[in-house]
């Protein structure tokens, strides 16, 4: 690449950065390493109580309707909380899956729900929605940590 | 509850808005990247239920 060229990407720079959404454009800050470590620890607790911890109030208020809505599906479709058993590969993922969901998870597990049973028709449907549930609030918890980290708007 | 297609829409869904609200900034952008996921679902997941057809399962 030409000098020439560069400088006129470095021309045209500010131009695109016009149409990009406030959000991205505007410099975000790191937060700090307590608020960071509380913005992780509180959204694997509760699925988006992060993002309201980082003044995010929309995705916030998504993320907790959202996984909340698919662990409760999950477990009307007759879905199975799978127990904390590390004795092989599968049942350790199946743990972690839903175990992510955080309180959703032990407090259903410990008032005794999510028995599942494999004879009923929905019974793997509800297991896909307790799992993703769980996984996508891994995710939510990854997000979070950027933010806090100043690394996303 | 026991249709296929709605739980397979509720899930797409469900795990669009999600995917919209991570990846991307603004309202319009996020609508425009959840329908554009939840349409990708849609299509993809009979697309290939109808190639897993013929497999005995």
């Amino acid at each position: 690449m030409d000098t020439e060229s560069i400088q006129h990407e470095a021309e045209a720079a500010p131009a695109e950065l016009e149409t990009l959404p406030v959000e991205v454009v505007t410099p975000h800050k790191e937060a700090g390493m307590l608020i960071t470590l509380a913005a992780c620890v509180t959204g694997a607790l509760v699925p988006g109580l992060g993002h309201a911890l980082l003044r995010k109030w929309d995705r916030a208020f998504v993320f907790l309707g959202t996984i909340s809505a698919m662990f409760a599906l999950g477990l009307a479709l007759n879905g199975r909380l799978f127990n904390p058993d590390f004795s092989d590969l599968f049942s350790t993922l199946k743990f972690i899956a839903d175990a992510g969901s955080g309180l959703l998870y032990w407090l259903s597990w410990l008032r005794g729900l999510g028995t599942g049973d494999p004879a009923i028709y929905t019974y793997d449907f509800g297991n896909v929605f307790i799992y993703t549930a769980g996984l996508l609030n891994m995710l939510v918890i990854v997000d979070a940590f950027d933010i806090a980290m100043g690394r996303k708007p | 509850m026991n249709n296929h297609f709605l739980l397979m829409v509720i899930f797409s869904a469900l795990v669009s808005l999600v995917f919209a609200f991570i990846t991307k900034y603004g309202a319009w952008e996020r609508f425009r990247y959840f329908l554009y996921l939840f349409a990708c679902f849609v299509f993809l997941s009979i697309v290939v239920g109808f190639l897993m057809y013929p497999f005995p399962f």
